[in-house]
């Protein structure tokens, strides 16, 4: 019988808590940051940028600690996160 | 016939692929393969090449959204909401306005007053307006003209009171880009005015006819450059937006699909965690839509 895809998602979460816990927590800087600095288009660019940064280191800590780790993975990572700067780069600093 | 029905089944199986995992798309769904990803990231950096070459902020007018049609017209129907007449567009507190967001610039401050005691009411007694009633609100670094005057509206510090002020009968707008405190700035300053009974008035600017003025304003040194443009048919900066929010909400959706069918199919694979770019995006977005808001005084 398949489970339910809640199931799946909820089992994900649990068995990483510390992980998601960890980008969950930098999420919520990245928007506080961003909300003290607003206006101040260089800096949001900054905070920007750095949360991008973390979020490739987080992705190639999360799959070594998984052992998952492979040269695949980290490619996404960090085409995402550049996918990302390239396109909020044309609205905050064009 | 059969040649069409084969060719919708193609399109409808390859658009299948894009999104739900199966053996022929090695279990990933295709749109999130490297290789589709290495071509999102080619577009979005040959976007911003291109954005940055044509440097459309000043072919455009402006890195934003801003325009002096769109402010007098969310702003006349924030007035009607509240059975005021609508103000009109006048030529003198709208050179006024100009005058004062080029001081900003040239003197560098971002306040009511300048550094060396001019007044917003100076900017509009030097425009040749005299006035029995006046008011000034400011903004700077909004996206949207939206945006501006929702802020207005809801700030406690006045804003609201210029805008649904019933003495004021005319309004002028300037909103000009420039480098304050160091950064590139769209400033945007709107003067009302109620005039003197028996002063002169110059005739009322029509709203359609209304034209932006970009003036960059430079350092001691350098020059004021100051040239009428007229609001593009196309915004590209808007454009621009919406493509970055419709791209975003793409990436969502094939992530979703892709985490739904692989957990229902429990499919195990080598990729890196969809959970986590989808956190990523959503707090992208909503850091997106946090830096349209700017501030106002």
């Amino acid at each position: 019988m398949t489970k339910p895809v809640s199931f799946h998602l909820k089992k994900e979460l649990k068995n990483h808590f510390f992980d998601y816990l960890l980008l969950i927590t930098a999420g919520i800087f990245f928007l506080i940051l961003l909300n003290i600095f607003r206006g101040q288009r260089v800096i949001e660019f900054i905070v920007l940028v750095s949360f991008a940064f973390f979020y490739i280191i987080w992705g190639v800590y999360h799959h070594i600690v998984n052992e998952t780790l492979h040269l695949k993975t980290v490619v996404e990572y960090i085409l995402i996160a550049f996918i990302i700067i390239f396109l909020l780069k044309i609205i905050i600093l064009p | 016939m059969q040649k069409i029905k084969n060719f919708i089944h193609l399109a409808c199986r390859q658009a299948g692929h894009l999104f739900i995992p199966h053996e022929e798309n090695n279990f990933r769904a295709k749109s999130l393969h490297t290789d589709f990803l290495t071509v999102y990231l080619v577009i979005a950096f040959l976007m911003m090449i291109v954005f940055k070459q044509a440097n459309l902020h000043n072919i455009l007018g402006f890195a934003t959204d801003i325009s002096v049609d769109k402010l007098y017209q969310i702003v006349n129907e924030q007035r009607q909401k509240n059975n005021l007449s609508p103000l009109v567009l006048n030529s003198s507190l709208s050179l006024a306005a100009q005058k004062k967001a080029e001081n900003m610039f040239q003197e560098n401050y971002w306040s009511h007053y300048s550094p060396d005691g001019k007044t917003p009411w100076d900017f509009i007694l030097g425009a040749n307006y005299k006035y029995e009633y006046a008011g000034e609100n400011l903004a700077k670094n909004f996206l949207f003209s939206s945006g501006v005057v929702d802020a207005w509206m809801n700030s406690t510090a006045g804003h609201r009171e210029n805008i649904l002020k019933k003495e004021y009968t005319e309004v002028g707008y300037a909103i000009v880009n420039g480098i304050l405190n160091g950064e590139q700035t769209t400033l945007v300053v709107q003067l009302f005015g109620t005039p003197l009974a028996g002063s002169f008035s110059p005739p009322p600017v029509q709203a359609v006819q209304a034209k932006e003025t970009t003036a960059v304003v430079e350092n001691k040194s350098q020059q004021i450059l100051a040239q009428k443009t007229f609001q593009p048919k196309i915004n590209a900066f808007n454009l621009t937006f919406n493509f970055n929010v419709i791209f975003m909400a793409f990436l969502l959706l094939a992530l979703a699909l892709d985490f739904y069918f692989a957990s229902k199919f429990n499919i195990i694979r080598i990729a890196g965690k969809n959970t986590a770019h989808f956190l990523f995006i959503i707090f992208i977005l909503m850091g997106l839509f946090i830096s349209t808001i700017g501030t106002i005084i």
